[in-house]
């Protein structure tokens, strides 16, 4: 065990969000749990509408205030929920101890600013040591440079930069202040595989480096082989599956919805004509199925399934919220 | 033999861009049979989506020739060009950006068939939208709902039966599940080849993503910087890369297992060069580990290594 692994930082415990609107109630988030610690890198996978970034930007408390609504649950960081904290402290927490790394590097950085200055920001917003004007031009440097930008387009606005380009600067933005946590949302999917191998290397060595933890949200499995150490597969707001990168990988028990989304890659390695789709799309989260969330397109759907919630069966840590399993952890048939 | 649907001949479209010429596509040629699908990937930039709107005439081409069905189509006046239009669709990349926010479902469908008039009255047209919206599989309940109600499989299906509901021969698919999640990603791939075993489409298929290329590909180019580099059937080319970028490229792929997971990747420094006025030689070279004197000066062209196997590199 590394030395560096010990403490948890984040602990999500039963949290539930709605989107209410005066037509309709979205159940984005029902009830997930995990907890994370220092240093330690979770996946977030799941399909669009999951609920995976709902919980990320539950976690930084940016969800919107008029309709979204923690219904149940706590989000505690360090030990503080930050469903309660007020506004003032929230923006103390986020960028500095908390940060974000955005999924759509073309949009997230605003066009107008200089990407130093855009760097510069979080340090003149959460400006604790009391940095000069000159101290935090070489911090803003200093970070471009660990990111592979050479310190002098600094001066330079985003346009100017290559997509792969633009993500170092957001992963800048996001690291300048040494966060905790990082919640890295989709940060590759809109790059070409060679930019994406040197970005995942490199936000790997950077959290090594500073011990940093992150959660990867990301529906790409391969990423999440890549970086992760702990696994959590999402599905129409609940985490279906928890555990291990060992245990998602190369386990014996799975959830159907696991095994569907593995059979929906094209395999390098192997020829197969036709692909192993999970069929249906994702239930409609403001009308949610009774009972199992997954039991309509399930292809192990038993009776019990479509009235009755499963619970969780557990296994060394392994999570699965299936039917299938008792727990004694054998496999009904 | 069987038929050659569409043939590109030393295909060329530079771009007049402030800071000179950009060459987008430089000499690309290749020939697809009738059903068979012939994949291109290649990195953001490398020309892989104009050399898709070239081949279907959406751009002019700077030089070369594309016959479709053996008939050069830069030749044929508007009237006909307009007939062969209809056999050659796209598939455009953004299921978000594609499509006209302010229409319908129903009457983005409708929209290539009002536009080719190809239906003789409204009730044909209803006819045609309500089959081709069954085919690809979206639900009736949405034809009166706008895009931006719908998540982006359901978005990309409406792409999909825009470009199918001519009943195209050709069909050009810009990177057509890289906006959509890996389970919907599946049933549009398994769609699309259903479709193709059906009726009898030929693809042009634009990806970047390598495990898709593989899976749908009877063919395979792989293109660097507007140029040609690798050419081979989809299994060859997996099995035996010989071009240093197609070896990179298969490198950097992130695969799905534990056992990968600590491996050390050969990742290749830098990113692409720029494509206004390239210098001559490989394009590569810049970024080319292997890259020698040799590569810089003139020319590389394609070579056959074994027979269907072309690679346009020195070292080989």
């Amino acid at each position: 065990m590394d030395e560096r692994i010990k403490d948890e930082i984040l602990k999500i415990e039963d949290l539930s969000i709605q989107y209410k609107t005066d037509l309709e109630t979205v159940y984005a988030v029902n009830g997930i749990s995990f907890s994370l610690k220092q240093g330690e890198t979770m996946g977030l996978v799941g399909e669009t509408g999951a609920g995976k970034t709902t919980t990320a930007l539950a976690v930084l408390g940016l969800l919107a205030e008029r309709t979204a609504k923690v219904t149940s649950g706590r989000v505690l960081f360090e030990g503080q929920d930050v469903c309660k904290m007020s506004e003032h402290e929230l923006q103390r927490l986020r960028g500095e101890k908390i940060s974000m790394i955005f999924q759509d590097p073309m949009t997230a950085l605003n066009p107008v600013l200089t990407v130093g200055e855009q760097i510069g920001e979080a340090l003149y917003l959460h400006n604790e040591q009391e940095l000069s004007k000159k101290e935090i031009d070489r911090k803003v440097e200093e970070t471009l440079e660990m990111v592979g930008i050479p310190r002098e387009r600094k001066s330079e606005y985003p346009y100017q930069f290559s997509g792969g380009m633009r993500q170092r600067v957001v992963i800048a933005i996001a690291l300048v202040c040494n966060p905790k946590l990082l919640i890295a949302d989709e940060p590759t999917t809109a790059l070409d595989v060679t930019i994406q191998a040197q970005i995942l290397t490199m936000i790997c060595d950077l959290q090594r480096k500073y011990g940093t933890s992150v959660i990867m949200i990301t529906h790409d499995l391969g990423v999440v082989a890549e970086t992760c150490d702990k696994v959590g597969i999402m599905y129409a707001g609940e985490i279906v599956e928890y555990g291990t990168l060992a245990d998602i990988f190369t386990g014996d028990c799975h959830h159907p919805y696991t095994e569907g989304l593995f059979g929906s890659i094209p395999s390098l390695t192997e020829d197969a004509r036709r692909l192993h789709p999970i069929e249906g799309l994702m239930p409609d989260p403001t009308e949610l199925p009774e009972g199992c969330k997954f039991a309509p397109r399930c292809t192990k759907c038993m009776e019990i399934c479509k009235t009755c919630q499963p619970g969780v069966w557990e296994k060394n840590g392994h999570q699965i919220q299936c039917h299938r399993f008792t727990e004694n952890g054998e496999v009904k048939r | 033999m069987t038929e050659i649907l569409l043939e590109v001949k030393n295909l060329k479209k530079y771009f007049k861009t402030p800071s000179g010429m950009l060459h987008a596509v430089d000499d690309v040629s290749f020939s697809i049979p009738k059903g068979k699908t012939l994949g291109v990937v290649g990195e953001s930039g490398c020309g892989k989506s104009t050399l898709g709107r070239t081949a279907l005439q959406l751009y002019e081409p700077t030089g070369g020739e594309i016959l479709f069905h053996g008939q050069n189509i830069a030749n044929l006046s508007k009237k006909e060009f307009r007939q062969v239009r209809t056999k050659m669709q796209m598939i455009f990349q953004d299921p978000y950006s594609s499509l006209n926010g302010r229409m319908t479902v129903r009457q983005l469908i409708a929209e290539p068939l009002i536009v080719n008039k190809v239906c003789k009255n409204r009730k044909e047209i209803e006819e045609r939208v309500t089959k081709i919206m069954d085919t690809v599989g979206l639900a009736n309940r949405l034809s009166m709902a706008y895009p931006h109600e719908l998540d982006g499989g359901r978005r990309q299906r409406i792409g999909v039966a825009r470009a199918l509901v001519l009943e195209p021969e050709f069909v050009v698919c810009d990177e057509p599940v890289s906006a959509l999640d890996v389970s919907i990603q599946a049933q549009i791939l398994n769609l699309l080849m259903d479709l193709q075993d059906q009726m009898g489409f030929t693809y042009l298929f634009i990806t970047h993503d390598l495990s898709v290329v593989k899976h749908i590909s009877d063919e395979i180019m792989v293109m660097y910087l507007g140029k040609c580099v690798e050419y081979a059937s989809a299994s060859e080319m997996f099995k035996n890369p010989v071009h240093p970028y197609t070896k990179a490229l298969l490198g950097s792929i992130p695969i799905p297992s534990v056992e990968s997971c600590h491996k050390k990747r050969q990742l290749i420094q830098g990113e692409v060069t720029s494509p206004v006025n390239p210098k001559p030689g490989c394009r590569f070279a810049a970024r080319c580990p292997h890259a020698t004197e040799r590569c810089r000066q003139g020319d590389i062209p394609l070579r056959e290594i074994t027979p269907g196997h072309f690679a346009a590199c020195h070292l080989i």
